[in-house]
Order: structure tokens, then C-alpha cells, then sequence
């Protein structure tokens, strides 16, 4: 059985492969987002896509569409920009968790107030992949990365506590549960108003190499193991996924 | 055409709307606040005020490129933080004006009092080579017309251009006739209707090219060929001549209102486009044996100038945002004692 890969008309086939690592989980973020759009026909002209910096930041160029490539931190402040002065948009915005939560935390924090009606879709590798694997504002406590040797001792950031205080869309998955993951940009896309979709991602080249495993496949059974889907819960647990709506 | 009393701030506010101006995000901050206020409750406007200057300057080029006039206001520390936003801006060819209201820095230093602090902040603020152009007008009828001046040049260059006023001329009254100046019209196609990318890297047909020190060169000299182009249509300057004088004063904006009171002893040349620095001023310096520039900062537009002709200009330099005429006397005749 063939699948149908129309799914690829949302994508600029000329600019692949991308340039991320092998192993990378971004890849996968990048095809479920599309997937998502080809499953709510979401119309080429009518949909902007906008990233932040970052390897995470550089999804935006491969949509085929008007894509935005911002300054570090200040993709949704330009997606909001944009949404307000033609609502009639879609805007996505996909991004890395240190462009969104750490530079552009502010921004979401005010967004999310706002409730602008724009979806976020966070590639949450829990690492400053780009700039080599420096610690992000979701990195684990205890996770040792290029600046925390001796194992992080900073909180991670709640999302879910900031984005759910603000009353808007809050779902999360990992690039293992690809169904699961899809249905929560699925329904990020469809929510009306503010919608934060947190994909945990695996960087092999500048997170997973320093914590012991041995590539992302092995990466990806973490996640297996790790987290359970709960879709019956107004407050997801650590190791719980699902849509919190 | 109108006769209105209106403060200079909102003589921006609603010259941005005559220019068609339909997105306002802002930060509050002294002594630009008005701007902010005026536009608030306009039903032309859409009006967002942002959480900080940062989320303001990219909620404007979001706006632009979605298609529509966008404009927003700050002071010196807001003007500041915009700064690596304004050069994506530029990188990236997005309409915008970007209204600078200039109080006594650096820091919050004195936020009523009005300065010329940031005139070098303009044109090197942000990194990297670019090329702004940036009106400073002096009366509240020239922001009302440079206001307008500055969207259609935006439209024209497609790049940011900058407003610059200050406190004084900011917060001034003036009876003005609100002229229907032409306005231009939007060049660029809106988002979402086509599969552009648009980016801060280096980038050759919208795709990054960040290897390739030949597209990088390319679009720098882009960049300065479109500025200069552009500027050529507004070549503003006003200029005061006594024949009896072989010196030349050269002011803008607040300053240059109280150079007028020297023009029995000396010429005056007022650069309303103060970048890219009006040619002519090169044809008309050459008559002159000295020149001077008085603004309110330690030198800056000096150093542009001196740059330009190849010659030494002297400064009167006023400090502390209070323009005294003894203090301006003292320093003119300071440099005529030759210390
Ligand atoms: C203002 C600014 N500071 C720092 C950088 C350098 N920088 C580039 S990407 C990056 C981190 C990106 O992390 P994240 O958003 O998590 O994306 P990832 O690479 O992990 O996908 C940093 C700090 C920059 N480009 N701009
Ligand atoms: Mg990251």
C-alpha cells in the first residue's frame, strides 16, 4: 500500500534534505506540521509560517509558503503583527524552546495574555542545539550539558502552568508518539485563540551524545518508556503527554 | 486643509494616518507618550501596546509585511532596544517608521528634558552595514509633513526610515495647516499570497545563502544603492544666508530653532534629512572659512560632517537639555577667541 505524500506539496522539495543532523528529530516536527496542515486543508496562500533562530528556527523556510525567519526571541511578536493586521491568516509559529520560553520567554508570557490567535508548535529539544549545547529554560534538573557539567540546578519552565494560567491551548508530545503528536498540532491549529503545542525533540549531535546515548533512535525509545499519553486530565503530569485544551 | 493647535507629538499621530498608516504597536515612555495616546481609540488604527520596545519594533515588521502601514514611537532606552530589530528590518526590506523622540541619555538619564543623544545611534546603531534614512524635522508642521514624508520614503526604499524629534519639538504647540501631502502606495505584495521566505541571513531568492561572501557583497550594495536612490527625492535642508558672515552654523531640530537667533552674524544651514547628510551641504561649505555645528551631544553630527567635507568643523555642544542663549553665545565666542 502506497500512502499518499501530498502531505510534501506543503514542503519546498528543492531545498531538501535539510541541513540537520542525522538523527535530528526536528525533521519529524517538520513533516507532522505538514501533515497537520494537508489534514485541516489549511490553503497554501492564507497560511504564514514564522520561526524564530535556532536549528529549530530554521523550519520556516522549508514550507511552501510565505514563510519568517525572525530574530532571535521575536517570532511571536512578529506573528502577532502579522495575525492582527490580516486576520484572516493562519499563523504558526515553530520554534526552539530556548527562542521561545528563554530570549522570547517575555513574549509569550504577554502573548498568551493577549490570547492572540496564533499556534505555536515549540520543537523542545531541552538544549541550545545551534550554538553547540548550552542548557535551555526546559532542560531537565540534574541534565548535563556544555554549561552545566555538574548537571543543571535550574528549574525547568512550566509551560503548561504559564500558558494554562492564561486560560489558552496547551498540548504536549514527543517525536516518538507521531500519531499523538500530530493530533496535538491538529488541534493547536484548530483552537481559536492563543495554542502552544510542546513536541519534545531529540538533538543526538548536542544533547543526547553528553548524557549517554548512544544515538537518536535510542533517544526516541526514552521517550517511549518515559512518557504515557493522558488525554483525560486538566494537568499533565512530568512524564505525562497529551492536550490539555 | 485645515488651521489646528496641535502638540508636536500628536501632529505625528495623526500625519501617520493621513499617510495611511493602519498598525501602531508602542511601549509608554517620556517624551513620546502622546503618540501612543493619540492613536489609541482611532478607528483607522489598529493600536497594541507591547511589553516592551523589543516585541514593538517586530509587531510593526509583522504588520508590515502583512501588508499594511505600520508605524512605532519610543524615546532614547526604548530606541535602544530595538536596535538589532531594525537591522533585521533592513535585511530583510520591510516598510516601517520608526519615531525616535529624544530625551537626555545615556541611560534614563533625564526623561523630560530633550536631547540629541542619538543621532549616531540612527545610523550605526545596529550591526552590520546599512544605510538609513532618517528626517529630523524642527517645528510641529514639519513632523506633520516629515511624518508623511518618512512613510512614502519607507514605501519607496522598503526599508525602515527613521523620525527623529525630540522632547522640545515633541511636546511643542503650533497652529499648522494640515496639507494633503501625495502619499505613496504600497509596493509589496502582501503575506500569504505567494511562497516567500523572508530572513535576517544573507539570502539570494528569498533562500539563505550564508556561504557565499559574493551574495553577501551583492545585497550590502543593494542595500546602499537602493538608499541612495531613494534619499535623492528628498534632498530637505533649510538654508539661511548672510553675506557678511565667512562662518557657517549648522543645527537641527530643537537646536536649530535657537540658531535662528544668530543669523545677523552668521549663516545657517539646517539638514532636515540628516542621513544620508544632504549633498549640497558640500557646495555650500566651500564658501564658508569656518564651520560650526551646535546640537545637543558631545560631537556627533560633527564628526558625520568633518567625514564628509574632509575639514575641521568646531562644535558648540549643549548639555543637560536646557538650551540656553548665553550658553550658545559663550560658546560661539569661545571658538571665535580661538579656544
Ligand atoms: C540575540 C542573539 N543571541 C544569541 C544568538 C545565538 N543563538 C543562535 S541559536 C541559539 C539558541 C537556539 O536555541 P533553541 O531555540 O532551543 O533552538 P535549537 O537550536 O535548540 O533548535 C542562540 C543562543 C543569536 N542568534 N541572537
Ligand atoms: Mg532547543
Amino acid at each position: 500500500m502506497t500512502r499518499k505524500l501530498t502531505y510534501l506539496n506543503y514542503l519546498k522539495q528543492d531545498l531538501l534534505p535539510t541541513q540537520w543532523c542525522p538523527g535530528c528529530g526536528n525533521g519529524i516536527v517538520l513533516k507532522l506540521a505538514c501533515q497537520s496542515l494537508e489534514e485541516l486543508n489549511f490553503p497554501k496562500k492564507g497560511t504564514v509560517v514564522v520561526s524564530g533562530i535556532g536549528c529549530a528556527g530554521r523550519s520556516a523556510g522549508f514550507f511552501n509558503l510565505d514563510s519568517v525567519h525572525t530574530a532571535h526571541g521575536r517570532a511571536i511578536p512578529v506573528a502577532e503583527g502579522i495575525k492582527l493586521a490580516n486576520e484572516k491568516l493562519n499563523v504558526i509559529v515553530i520554534s526552539g524552546d530556548g527562542d521561545l520560553l528563554g530570549i522570547g520567554g517575555n513574549h509569550l508570557l504577554h502573548a498568551s495574555r493577549r490570547n492572540t490567535d496564533i499556534s505555536i508548535i515549540c520543537i523542545a529539544n531541552a538544549i541550545y542545539g545551534m550554538t553547540g549545547g548550552q542548557y535551555s529554560p526546559t532542560t531537565e534538573l540534574g541534565s548535563k550539558t556544555l554549561t552545566t557539567p555538574s548537571g543543571n540546578t535550574d528549574t525547568p519552565i512550566d509551560v503548561q502552568a504559564l500558558i494554562k494560567a492564561h486560560n489558552c491551548f496547551y498540548a504536549r508530545s514527543t517525536t516518538y508518539h507521531l500519531k499523538h503528536a500530530m493530533k496535538c498540532m491538529v488541534e493547536a491549529l484548530k483552537h481559536r485563540g492563543l495554542s502552544f503545542a510542546e513536541i519534545k525533540t531529540q538533538c543526538i549531535t548536542n544533547d543526547g551524545r553528553r548524557r549517554g546515548f548512544k544515538n537518536g533512535y535510542e533517544m526516541l525509545m526514552y521517550y517511549k518508556d518515559n512518557y504515557k499519553i493522558n488525554n483525560n486530565s486538566n494537568e499533565l503530569k512530568h512524564n505525562e503527554i497529551g492536550i490539555v485544551g | 486643509m485645515a488651521k489646528i493647535l496641535l502638540q508636536g507629538n500628536q501632529a505625528i499621530a495623526l500625519a501617520a494616518i493621513k499617510a495611511g498608516m493602519k498598525f501602531f504597536a508602542g511601549y509608554p515612555i517620556t517624551p513620546a507618550s502622546e503618540i501612543l495616546h493619540e492613536l489609541t481609540n482611532k478607528k483607522e488604527v489598529k493600536v497594541l501596546q507591547m511589553e516592551d520596545e523589543i516585541a514593538s519594533v517586530n509587531a510593526i515588521i509583522g504588520a508590515s509585511l502583512a501588508g499594511v502601514k505600520s508605524m512605532t514611537a519610543t524615546s532614547g532606552p526604548g530606541f535602544s532596544l530595538m536596535q538589532e530589530s531594525i537591522g533585521y528590518a533592513h535585511m530583510m526590506e520591510v516598510p516601517l517608521v520608526i519615531v525616535n523622540v529624544q530625551r537626555v541619555g545615556p541611560s534614563t538619564g533625564m526623561p523630560t528634558f530633550p536631547a540629541q543623544g542619538d543621532i549616531l545611534q540612527c545610523k550605526y546603531g545596529s550591526h552590520g552595514d546599512y544605510f538609513p534614512i532618517v528626517f529630523y524635522p524642527n517645528s510641529v508642521d514639519e513632523l506633520y509633513k516629515y511624518t508623511i514624508t518618512a512613510f512614502n520614503a519607507a514605501e519607496e526604499s522598503l526599508s525602515p526610515v527613521i523620525l527623529l524629534s525630540d522632547g522640545y519639538v515633541g511636546h511643542l504647540y503650533e497652529t499648522i495647516e494640515t496639507v494633503d501631502y501625495p502619499v505613496s502606495e504600497r509596493a509589496m505584495a502582501p503575506l500569504g499570497t505567494s511562497n516567500r521566505h523572508f530572513t535576517g541571513l544573507t539570502h539570494e531568492d528569498s533562500k539563505p545563502a550564508t556561504s557565499n561572501p559574493e551574495v553577501h557583497k551583492k545585497l550590502i550594495k543593494h542595500l546602499e544603492t537602493k538608499q541612495k536612490k531613494v534619499s535623492k527625492k528628498y534632498n530637505d535642508y533649510e538654508y539661511i544666508e548672510n553675506n557678511s558672515s565667512d562662518t557657517l552654523l549648522i543645527a537641527y531640530g530643537a537646536m536649530s530653532r535657537a540658531s535662528y537667533n544668530f543669523k545677523d552674524d552668521y549663516s545657517i544651514f539646517r539638514p532636515i534629512r540628516i542621513f544620508p547628510i544632504v549633498e549640497k551641504i558640500k557646495e555650500i561649505a566651500k564658501k564658508y572659512k569656518e564651520i560650526i555645528v551646535m546640537e545637543m551631544n558631545t560631537g556627533q553630527y560633527k564628526s558625520e560632517v568633518e567625514k564628509l567635507l574632509h575639514r575641521e568643523v568646531k562644535l558648540v555642544p549643549i548639555l543637560g537639555g536646557k538650551i540656553d542663549l548665553q550658553d550658545i553665545w559663550g560658546g560661539l565666542r569661545r571658538l571665535k577667541r580661538g579656544k
